[in-house]
């Protein structure tokens, strides 16, 4: 059993007069371990899947599994509970909470779950090492660089220690080399800590740092590949 | 995350240091207008208001216009009920309301000492029982004077030699000087000699107030002067008529003061959220319940109705124990005193308003489609 599946999924927005429908019938299945990269042109439901996935939106139809919980049926307090647990988003603006320092927003996770100050301290540490930010934890987000502050948001996204991170155009806001650092870090994060990953990229050649690249267009996948390492 | 919201409400610290400023002043409105309320509701009722009256010359208000005969006293205690009289020449700075009035109660010293309810802070009883011209003075109006034990105080005609300074446990008693009876009735330009402004009459426990005074006045009827008796404290509401329907409308400007403090903090957190409801988006999305994401916003908006109320409650209190406010018309005071239950109300009414006013931005940062809010820019 794939730790996601996504059976007969459709997401239609009514815009105006017009309905449009991102996806369409989609089904689809994501394996412990997987780093799936999700391409198509603006529009084609990438995000809608990425946000469906992580249950901060609910299909029309279909069932969403994730790790044997069918995530479109629990309550908008269930799914914050779930999503606690169980899921880490990387933004493409990071977001990271202004008023607080990095290691504030990597610890924010942590908060909602039933840690001790030890655990939750030991897991900041480490996941800011893990993103190389060990010296920047008492920086506030305007004191650090585009490429910093989305490794914070990388280390919020895994403090948890999540099932699935889901990451949304996660280098699409940085310049070129701070992108190849974030990718790294990203394939990096995959291989040794064996984190299921979906992204959403345009930049084919980020897509090609996942094991497994999929084409979404007109609410359906065309094509699928195989990632190649580098 | 008490520590995001006090480190959020310190990252707009202008904006919350005016909200909070805002609450203060208002708050500090309110507590002052209740305490004319609770000042003019002490007046009126109470032990000392309905088991005392007062005889009063008929159709008159001022205490200038009010001469009676000195000797009704006698008349009065006959009568059935009547444990005490006391014979009370009043002179007044001013018959008209005033936040400065100054009040004189000539009566004699040794029923003074035994019927009111007076604590003396400074000077001695005995000075004030000997010296003629000897006054002891009320603390708010020592406070307001600048008045201490030795002091001449002179106003209009009358000059007296303080000889004490006094507490009361009834706060408008404070207002008031007090004299021998002979020495206000033989002050100059009052030429009241035999003559009393009213007579103060205390009941017995088992009396019937207004059976006696309705006695009192049958009895005086074929005097030289009508009378006119009444409860202390109906008589102090009537003379207080003109302030008592002011005061009444103030309340109403306490109202007033709530629902600014109740705007000014909803408004507030109202901006604050529609700022920030990308950040509740994210903080939904990493895993914060929507009900936890509507107590972080009423937080908000009760930490600064908190801090601004309670602030301005205990700066109306500070002032109202300082100050030693009264107003008064026609003889009559209401004192402005602190009380732990204003105290009280204004601390309620400031949690109540914080979590009212923040309700409607509780309900939509926690309702919020996290979608639609994480597309914003």
């Amino acid at each position: 059993m794939a730790l996601v599946e996504l059976r007969g999924v459709s997401k239609s927005f009514s815009k105006g007069e017009e309905t449009i429908t991102p996806l369409d019938n989609i089904s689809m299945d994501i394996e412990e371990g997987e780093f799936i990269s999700l391409m198509g042109p603006s529009g084609t439901g990438k995000s809608t899947l990425l946000n469906l996935v992580s249950g901060i939106d609910r299909p029309d139809a279909g069932t969403i599994t994730v790790d044997g919980t069918d995530v479109t049926k629990l309550s908008r307090t269930q799914l914050a509970d779930w999503r606690a647990a169980n899921l880490g988003y990387i933004f493409q603006t990071h977001n990271l909470i202004p008023v607080l320092t990095a290691y504030e927003n990597v610890e924010l996770p942590t908060l909602l779950l039933k840690l001790s100050s030890a655990q939750r301290r030991q897991r900041v540490e480490l996941a800011l090492e893990a993103v190389g930010l060990s010296d920047r934890a008492n920086h506030y987000p305007r004191q650090l660089s585009g490429g910093q502050e989305q490794r914070v948001g990388i280390a919020r996204a895994i403090v948890a220690h999540p099932k699935v991170v889901v990451a949304d155009e996660p280098t699409g806001s940085l310049d070129a080399e701070t992108s190849d650092q974030v990718q790294i870090l990203l394939q990096r994060l995959n291989r040794e800590l064996n984190i299921t990953m979906l992204m959403v990229t345009h930049d084919s050649n980020v897509a090609a740092i996942a094991t497994k690249q999929l084409i979404l267009d007109r609410g359906k996948f065309l094509a699928r590949a195989e990632g190649a390492a580098r | 995350m008490i520590g995001y919201v006090l480190k959020t409400l310190w990252r707009h610290r202008t904006r919350t240091l005016l909200t909070v400023s805002g609450a203060a002043v208002a708050m500090f409105v309110f507590c002052f207008v209740g305490s004319v309320q609770e000042g003019l509701h002490r007046l009126t009722t109470g032990s000392d208001a309905d088991r005392s009256l007062i005889v009063f010359q008929e159709n008159r208000f001022c205490p200038t216009t009010s001469r009676l005969p000195e000797d009704y006293a006698t008349k009065i205690r006959e009568i059935n009920g009547v444990r005490d009289v006391m014979p009370i020449q009043v002179w007044t700075n001013n018959c008209r309301a005033s936040l400065d009035i100054v009040v004189f109660n000539g009566a004699d010293p040794i029923q003074i000492q035994k019927s009111r309810p007076l604590t003396l802070v400074s000077g001695s009883w005995q000075q004030f029982q000997s010296q003629r011209d000897a006054a002891i003075v009320g603390r708010n109006v020592a406070n307001r004077r600048g008045l201490k034990v030795g002091d001449q105080f002179s106003i209009g005609d009358i000059s007296v030699r303080i000889a004490g300074l006094f507490s009361s446990t009834v706060p408008s008693e404070e207002n008031l000087i007090y004299t021998s009876l002979a020495f206000l009735q033989y002050a100059r330009g009052l030429n009241a000699a035999g003559l009393v402004t009213q007579h103060e009459v205390q009941l017995t426990d088992d009396a019937d107030p207004d059976r006696v005074a309705s006695e009192i006045d049958s009895k005086l009827r074929a005097g030289a002067v009508a009378t006119k008796t009444r409860r202390k404290g109906a008589f102090q509401a009537s003379t207080l008529s003109d302030l008592v329907d002011l005061i009444g409308f103030a309340h109403w400007l306490g109202y007033a003061c709530v629902g600014l403090v109740l705007s000014l903090v909803a408004t507030t957190t109202v901006m604050s959220v529609q700022d920030r409801i990308k950040e509740y988006a994210v903080l939904q999305t990493i895993g914060v319940r929507p009900l936890t994401t509507m107590r972080l916003v009423l937080t908000e908006s009760t930490l600064l109705c908190l801090v601004g109320g309670v602030t301005g409650t205990l700066l109306a209190m500070l002032a109202l124990s300082l100050g030693g406010f009264a107003i008064g018309a026609e003889g009559a005071t209401i004192a402005f005193r602190p009380s732990v239950a204003q105290a009280f109300s204004g601390s309620a009414i400031s949690l109540c308003v914080g979590v009212i006013s923040g309700l409607p931005p509780a309900i939509q940062a926690s309702t919020i489609s996290i979608v639609h809010a994480l597309r914003q820019s």
